[in-house]
């Protein structure tokens, strides 16, 4: 369904130093130079696979999708989507596919989400009962009920998201990309995108790639993942193993009512952070709740919280192990 | 391929759902637009000016009521033909809102010209009773036909079609470049001048008519104005519709052009 074969993209930026000295400097000799966002990656994708695209910020995650949802035109390299090449545009592949960015939005501002969803229903050609019947169903998935009316300004962010998702899938397209979904939602709501993801994945047999920031989002729904590093794909397979491999710990926020000595700390876990009351210890997956409550009984603490290694951290791990130098 | 009528159903869908939709977001900026005719006013400060030097004798063939008639249809002329999507696609370009429309099987175009037209409903009639109050108070006589109407009203159509197509192109030269409102500032300038926005063209020197007369300002300001005035008729009146009618097809080619290889440079400015 997706094939993407040596692929890179190549910005030209021009770079200014900082105040008003690097400014003016700028102005009379600009300096280019090459960013290689995407570096030669190659993977594919089956028909109906949900695939989560992991990488630090700046990795070439959004590029890429950018690429594949015919917005960028590749620097070099092979891309089809459904059998169409993305960066021609045809109308057919813009019914086929769609992309939602957590942080652009089609919906207009200063109107509802309805009235958006009407020119989408126009410039998509759907007819008025198939319109309907998936406005309904989509209603139903993503629990739209009396946010639609609303002007989508006075929408609070997790429901302007929904609506956008809704927006994005009204012509029901069989290839998704999801840049960030999550971004800024609270736990709720981002299980509710999560739940939404995997429904619409199942009912239509979509493919699905997905970036994401959060661990817990791909997780949830993706088998298979690719991470990406500085536009190098670095790491294309099972999600499980990966996370087994390179994240067998988790991290334990404390806060504590005294002060206590690192030597304390290190008998629960290796202490990754500590500063004044807060502390922060690595502690084997198995163990965590065994540890906490250990902590608990024996330490006088007042917060605690028990979080993932940040997605970063693991890619980190993967590079430096794969024997790049890490950054 | 889908049956004609069927075609022509489809597109008339999606033109008025962009309509509705922008004309919508329109009425949530009526104040907005009530200053923008105001900022318009430039014309009519001519005018005065104009009519001052006219009192002790004519200026040329101009004497004060042909000054009044000429720039209140200046003024009528610039506001019914207002553009500003230079600014909407400077800001989409750099900021990458242009990414969304791109992922709809419609060209972003249409929504530009439809938010256009939709303007225009709102500011119509405030511009026509403007004008008129201004023909009343002036004391101008004019004196109407249907064909002078209806020449007026194509030569209106084509004045609104090559600015609009002409500040397009400019506005999708901010895939190569994050100046080109600068660029706007100038053409705007030249378009004022030598489109006859602060002189009538025909108190130019004949040699410098000449050669404004190969350039696209006048079809946008000074021969609208002057086919309503009745001063443009027969031979005179087809040929500068042709030649308004040639300066479309010249912009909306380079439009097409430069969108073409500009999808190509997009993301490398900005988003």
């Amino acid at each position: 369904m997706i094939h993407v074969k040596q692929l890179s993209k190549t910005y030209r930026v021009h770079e200014k130093e900082a105040g008003f000295i690097g400014s003016l400097r700028a102005f009379f000799n600009r300096q280019y130079k090459d960013v290689h966002a995407v570096h030669d990656i190659s993977f594919d994708i089956d028909a109906g696979e949900m695939v989560g695209f992991l990488g630090s910020n700046g990795a070439g995650k959004t590029t890429t999708l950018k690429m594949l949802s015919g917005l960028l035109h590749p620097s070099s390299g092979e891309v089809s989507v459904a059998g169409f090449t993305p960066k021609r545009r045809q109308n057919e592949f813009l019914k086929t596919i769609t992309l939602v960015m957590g942080q652009k939005q089609q919906l207009v501002w200063d109107l509802a989400a309805v009235d958006s969803f009407l020119v989408n229903q126009a410039i998509y050609e759907i007819p008025d009962d198939v319109y309907k019947r998936r406005l309904a169903e989509l209603t139903e998935m993503l629990d739209l009920d009396g946010i639609l009316n609303k002007q989508v300004r006075k929408l609070s962010l997790g429901e302007r998201m929904k609506c956008e998702l809704a927006a994005s899938l009204l012509h029901q397209p069989g290839v998704l990309f999801l840049d960030e979904p999550t971004i800024g939602l609270d736990v709720n709501m981002q299980e509710t995108v999560r739940a939404f993801v995997a429904d619409y994945n199942q009912r239509y047999n979509a493919t699905i790639m997905l970036t994401s920031h959060y661990m817990a989002d791909v997780t949830a729904l993706a088998k298979r993942i690719l991470v990406i590093d500085q536009g190098n794909l670095v790491f294309d397979g099972d999600l499980q193993k990966l996370i087994e491999a390179h994240a067998p710990k988790k991290i334990l926020k404390l806060e504590f009512a005294s002060l206590q000595s690192a030597g304390v700390l290190a008998r629960y876990g290796e202490v990754r952070a500590q500063q004044a009351l807060q502390a922060e210890l690595f502690v084997p997956r198995k163990d965590v709740t065994r540890v906490a409550a250990r902590l608990l009984a024996d330490l006088p603490v007042q917060d605690i919280s028990i979080e993932d290694i940040p997605i970063e951290e693991i890619i980190g791990q993967l590079f430096t192990q794969a024997g790049t130098p890490a950054v | 391929m889908t049956a004609l009528p069927k075609r022509l159903l489809l597109t008339w869908r999606k033109v008025r759902a962009l309509f509705v939709n922008a004309f919508a977001v329109m009425t949530e900026y009526q104040a907005e637009i009530l200053i923008w005719i105001i900022s318009g006013s430039l014309p009519l400060i001519m005018m005065f000016i104009w009519m001052g030097l006219a009192e002790d004798g004519p200026v040329g063939t101009y004497n004060a009521a042909d000054f009044a008639a000429y720039f209140l249809m200046v003024f009528f002329v610039r506001q019914i033909t207002m553009v500003w999507v230079i600014w909407d696609l400077d800001r989409e370009i750099r900021l990458g809102e242009l990414s969304p429309k791109l992922l709809r099987p419609l060209d972003p175009y249409w929504q530009h010209v439809m938010n256009n037209l939709a303007e225009k409903v709102v500011r119509t009639p405030i511009v026509i009773i403007t004008v008129l109050a201004g023909f009343w108070l002036a004391q101008v006589p004019v004196s109407l036909n249907t064909s002078v109407l209806l020449a007026f009203f194509l030569s209106l159509t084509g004045a609104w079609l090559i600015r609009f197509n002409r500040q397009y192109s400019m506005g999708l030269l901010t895939f190569w470049s994050d100046q080109t409102t600068a660029l706007e500032n100038v053409w705007f300038t030249l378009y004022i001048i030598l489109g006859g926005g602060l002189a009538p063209l025909d108190l130019f020197p004949p040699a410098l008519q000449r050669i404004v007369s190969f350039t696209p300002f006048p079809y946008a300001i000074d021969f609208p104005v002057q086919v309503f005035l009745g001063n443009i008729q027969g031979a005179d009146l087809y040929r500068g519709l042709l030649a308004q009618a040639t300066w479309v097809l010249i912009f909306i080619g380079i439009r097409t052009l430069l969108w073409r290889q500009g999808l190509k440079r997009y993301g490398a400015v900005g988003a």
